[in-house]
């Protein structure tokens, strides 16, 4: 049984696919043509896939993004990345065990000449602000080019199944992410000065003007420009924690990717690290496609991401481990548990706290650092280069898609463009991507006997689609700041007609009246695919996630454009006003077991998991080796591997602090090309010999 | 004022080990380099090739005693250098080459180096589907290898400092001071030092710092583009040097490391002449295209990082090495022409005992190396 996800309340699941065979270590398995090799593994429960030459230890994927190399293995006898591989009819996959062998290939050498593109602008990036960007380039007349690492344009909104936060006219409020994904990049398609290249990572920045680009992730070419705009996104940051390069350890995007965008049901019990966004989101995804989400846990005594987020998991029954950090992973070979622990003032873990999860899988939503590498390169080299998106600061796609437009008007005028400085857009930027302000106090409510939206939005942020949703006209942002970061209130008139809770990013608004001296009436938003019909009793729970009381459904509408089924529930009266929504999941006695006397070797974690570099390893060379220098860590190999070093050396700083030493005395790592591996063969464009 | 036997200019390939073998001779050693740590220079660059078969004598010497240096670097001193000895070898594909690779074997049999012609099918047995049409032989050096520059400059500075060697990082030099023909100080960005001695150890940058003394010797750097694969299971052992120009190159040479990665290079032709070390564009494709024709199996390799480095080059492809004209408490270990990381162990200890004891065994060097010499031969394969 193929581990697949066969029903999606968002996702709709392509019923034409074309069903291939393909070998892994001699045995036969099934796959979908041109699904990533690494997705095929893993829906056929292969999660294993190589053993590290140092070692032995077992590995996994980590990115699903092409920009770790934990998933490469030998297909068809080359060692390439898994998770950026399509699969083929009769592939023959190997596990990789130890150094990979090169297949004696001796045919004369037959290359051709190298792809040459010219255009006035190039994307780094087709996301959300690359696909701003570009199409605002295109309007002012430039010719652009996008180079896409994907097979198709939208970058991370491809996994965004939820609801945009922010407002419709600038960012498609209330619209999924995926279905923005789809809007913006027919736009660009259609736009004739446009050229999109699809599968082709840019892999190198020259000092000629030139941009090395990997196409298809066969053959190499380059490309002359004239303005840069890095919109290449970011990298999720790994953790360093005993056992964190167990397979099934792997960064919350990759988990969205294989789940959102492969449809692969890759886990059954999650925990989850971090309570930013990311992570929150992550969860919810899960218990969409069928996944169970056992916790999620942050260092912190808070929750970073958005409170409607925070409210929304804990009705449905996952909790909240704050203050507690992970202290270790344990498994043979694979992830089996995974031990928290409490912290102290300090965020020192206090060992009689400690917890013990069973799951398969950890989801690490520990943040982003962004890729801008080629954005630090080209302003070194000295040419006109602009980053939008993540690639220029983390934050929503919201204010990325802004961001982008912003940032191609910024290059427009250092080409020479005689535009105004787009101010108006770094407004509005700088206002989708505040973090989250204010909590006020919701005023009580009183019930009535007309339908009336009971809005829980108490925390300010950039959002306003239930006021432009409302046909009407009932509810407005309460104009304290006098911008979109303000709280909604209803003011009168509502005619039950619910888009406001199907249309709310945040699942903070029901609709609620009285229809008899006993009893009420509760419309209750819904993402999921109902298992319960009219007649049927579910629990209810209130906004902090405490069970209320039970319901019963009345009707069951769909709103097909927000793609969420609106709940009408009879509850008692007097608990209609405490209502938040339904609790999917149950939290069990047996989901964690307290385990008082753990086994904590802080410095076996490993930093640089490329070349299996721990902690301890590193703390020691630096304080014997006098190291002032990150350079001088590749001694130990650390930051020498595949990866390039872009996922250890972000942990350097605070290994440097361990040691006893300032950072600011301590010289950075130098960025060298190539940003990703690429064949020699590719380079010289010979034709795979297939 | 800190005052030291020796200051020497440049924590680099030469630098740092002389620094040790001079602190083993007993002198009081500080070293001052403008970067942030040592080997952050063109030692970054090197990619580790260690070769005695040269054509001129005293870089045969000098590289002799590094093979020795290093071949016992474990045995001697405990850290481990990625030594491997995979030999180098130098394929023939014209009647040309073959001839000139003949007449320079006869040049270094003069010298006892252990280098020999190898014929067609020895050259395949050794490089394994190596490109075999017009393949004519090759000369193959079984003592020459390679080890880790970083490892290697790594623990040469480690010994350093157990020996009491002073390291002065981000220091660059400013000026110096004199009377009459001596140096009596000199003045960094932030301080001042003294010695009895000061040695010229500062690569690339040589011309600059000796324009402050108003020495004049000829060092002009080119950039070199060099790159690394991914490692893989060994699948043969010499450096291989295809010495054929092609355009824009005059040569390529590559090998697999100890780690498993081919490590590659090639000789731009024209020069790429100055101090620039970012990449462009042409090198990768035209890199692959050289390598692969000479090696086709090399194809499924993946690369993963590219450089350049700075080969501080004289007119007659041969260091300086010896007193700087007009100031009499100055030595030159400049223009080591791109192989100073092969020179340096050798020539660092060389010159410390030289310096220590007058030793005659440096005085042919001395001679041959001398900075005020006229060029009048060319190394054949620089």
């Amino acid at each position: 049984m193929q581990k697949r996800i066969r029903k999606h309340p968002i996702l709709s699941i392509p019923d034409k696919q074309t069903i291939i065979s393909f070998t892994c270590n001699g045995n036969v398995y099934q796959g979908i043509k041109g699904e990533p090799v690494a997705s095929a593994l893993i829906a056929n429960d292969i999660h294993i896939l190589s053993h590290h030459p140092k070692n032995h230890a077992s590995m996994g994927i980590y990115c699903a993004n092409g920009q770790c190399s934990r998933c490469t293995l030998l297909i068809n006898g080359k060692p390439q990345k898994s998770c950026i591989t399509p699969l083929e009819e009769n592939m023959s996959i190997e596990i990789l065990d130890g150094l990979p062998k090169i297949p004696p290939d001796d045919t004369p050498y037959h290359g051709k000449e190298q792809k040459e593109f010219e255009c006035d602008i190039l994307v780094v990036g087709g996301g959300p602000s690359g696909l701003t960007g570009a199409l605002e380039c295109a309007e002012m007349g430039y010719s652009v080019i996008i180079a896409e690492d994907k097979n198709q344009l939208g970058g991370k909104l491809l996994l965004q199944t939820h609801k945009f936060f922010g407002s419709e006219e600038a960012c498609y409020a209330g619209t999924r992410g995926i279905d923005i994904a789809h809007i913006l990049s027919e736009k660009v398609l259609n736009h004739p000065r446009i050229q999109v290249l699809l599968n082709s990572p840019l892999v190198a920045l020259y000092k000629d003007k030139y941009a090395g680009i990997f196409l298809d992730y066969k053959r190499y070419g380059r490309i002359h420009f004239n303005g840069l705009f890095v919109s290449a996104g970011a990298r999720e940051k790994s953790l360093v924690f005993p056992g964190n390069d167990l397979p099934g350890i792997y960064g919350a995007g990759a988990f969205q990717t294989l789940v959102n965008r492969d449809l692969i049901q890759s886990s059954q019990r999650i925990f989850i690290v971090g309570s930013g966004n990311v992570g929150l989101i992550a969860a919810y995804h899960a218990l969409q496609a069928g996944i169970d989400v056992v916790g999620i846990c942050d260092i912190l005594p808070y929750v970073t991401g958005y409170k409607v987020h925070a409210d929304k998991i804990k009705r449905m029954g996952v909790p909240l481990w704050l203050n507690h950090t992970i202290l270790y992973a344990e498994g043979k070979d694979i992830l089996e548990k995974i031990t928290l622990a409490q912290v102290d003032d300090a965020f020192r873990p206090c060992m009689n706290t400690t917890k013990t999860f069973a799951v398969d899988t950890l989801l690490i939503a520990a943040g982003l650092t962004p890729i801008d590498e080629f954005y630090q390169e080209a302003k070194r080299f000295g040419f006109q280069v602009v980053k939008a998106g993540d690639a220029s600061e983390i934050a929503e796609a919201s204010s990325a898609m802004v961001g982008g437009r912003a940032a191609a008007q910024e290059l427009a005028r250092a080409l020479g463009k005689k535009i105004p400085p787009p101010n108006d857009l770094y407004r509005e930027v700088n206002l989708l991507k505040s973090k989250p302000g204010k909590t006020w106090d919701i005023p009580p409510f009183t019930l009535t006997e007309k339908f009336q939206p009971i809005i829980r939005c108490s925390q300010e942020i950039p959002c306003n689609p239930c006021v432009s949703s409302c046909p009407v006209k009932a509810i407005r942002l309460i104009p304290r700041r006098q911008d979109l970061m303000d709280i909604p209130e209803y003011l009168e008139g509502c005619t039950g007609c619910g888009n406001c809770v199907s249309i709310c990013p945040g699942l903070a608004i029901v609709l609620a009246r009285k229809i008899s001296d006993t009893q009420a009436e509760i419309v209750l938003p819904f993402e999921f695919i109902p298992e319960f019909s009219p007649g049927d009793n579910i629990p209810l729970r209130d906004m902090e996630g405490q069970d209320v009381c039970e319901g019963k459904i009345h009707r069951i509408r769909y709103d097909k454009k927000t793609k969420t089924h609106l709940i009408h529930v009879y509850v008692p009266l007097d608990n209609a006003l405490s209502i938040a929504g339904i609790r999917l999941r149950e939290a069990k006695e047996d989901d964690f077991f307290e385990n008082p006397a753990p086994e904590y070797f802080p410095n076996d974690a490993l930093v640089c998991q490329c070349e299996r570099v721990t902690v301890g390893e590193l703390i020691h060379f630096i304080q014997e080796h006098h190291v002032r220098d990150m350079n001088q860590l590749k001694v130990l190999r650390a930051g020498m591997g595949a990866c390039g070093g872009k996922n250890c050396s972000v942990h350097f700083p605070a290994l440097f602090k361990k040691s006893g030493i300032d950072i600011q005395t301590v010289t950075p790592m130098k960025y060298r090309p190539l940003s990703m591996e690429i064949p020699l063969q590719s380079i010289i464009n010979e034709e795979e010999n297939s | 004022m800190k005052s030291y036997d020796v200051i020497i200019i440049g924590a680099g390939s030469i630098g740092v080990p002389l620094s040790y073998y001079l602190s083993q001779r007993g002198f009081k050693v500080a070293v001052i380099e403008k970067n942030h740590s040592i080997g952050r220079g063109q030692n970054r660059a090197a990619i580790g090739g260690i070769r005695a078969t040269h054509s001129d004598p005293s870089k045969i010497k000098i590289c002799s005693r590094t093979l020795h240096l290093v071949r016992s670097f474990k045995e001697t001193h405990g850290y481990d250098v990625n030594w491997f000895q995979g030999g180098y070898l130098f394929p023939a594909y014209t009647e040309k080459d073959e001839c000139a690779l003949k007449d320079l074997l006869r040049i270094q049999h003069t010298y006892n180096l252990k280098i020999y012609w190898a014929d067609e099918e020895e050259v395949k047995e050794r490089v394994p589907g190596i490109f075999s049409e017009g393949l004519r032989g090759g000369t193959f050096s079984p003592e020459d290898g390679s080890a880790s520059p970083l490892k290697l400059i790594d623990a040469y500075g480690c010994l350093a400092c157990l020996h009491g060697v002073d390291f002065i990082f981000d220091e660059p030099i400013k000026t110096f001071k004199k009377a009459s023909d001596k140096i009596i100080s000199l003045e960094t960005s932030k301080s001042v030092y003294s010695a009895g001695l000061y040695v010229d150890a500062s690569g690339a940058d040589t011309r600059d710092v000796n324009s402050r003394l108003h020495v004049e010797i000829p060092v002009f750097p080119e950039s070199h583009e060099g790159g690394i694969t991914e490692p893989v299971q060994r699948f043969f052992e010499p450096m291989v040097v295809d010495v054929r120009p092609d355009k824009g190159s005059s040569n390529v040479y590559f090998y697999q490391n100890n780690e498993g990665q081919i490590v590659f290079c090639m000789t731009p032709e024209p020069p790429m002449k100055g101090k620039d070390c970012d990449n462009t564009s042409d090198f990768l494709p035209m890199v692959s295209k050289r390598m692969i024709h000479v090696y086709p199996r090399l194809r499924a390799l993946r690369v993963r990082r590219i450089w350049r480095g700075l080969y501080p080059m004289t007119p007659d492809g041969l260091p300086f090495v010896g007193w700087a004209p007009g100031v009499t408490n100055y030595f030159l270990l400049a223009g080591m022409c791109g192989q100073g990381f092969m020179l340096g162990p050798g020539l660092g200890e060389m010159t410390a005992n030289y310096l220590a004891d007058n030793s005659e065994d440096f005085k042919d060097i001395l001679y041959h190396l001398n900075p005020l010499r006229k060029f009048e031969s060319t190394e054949m394969l620089k």
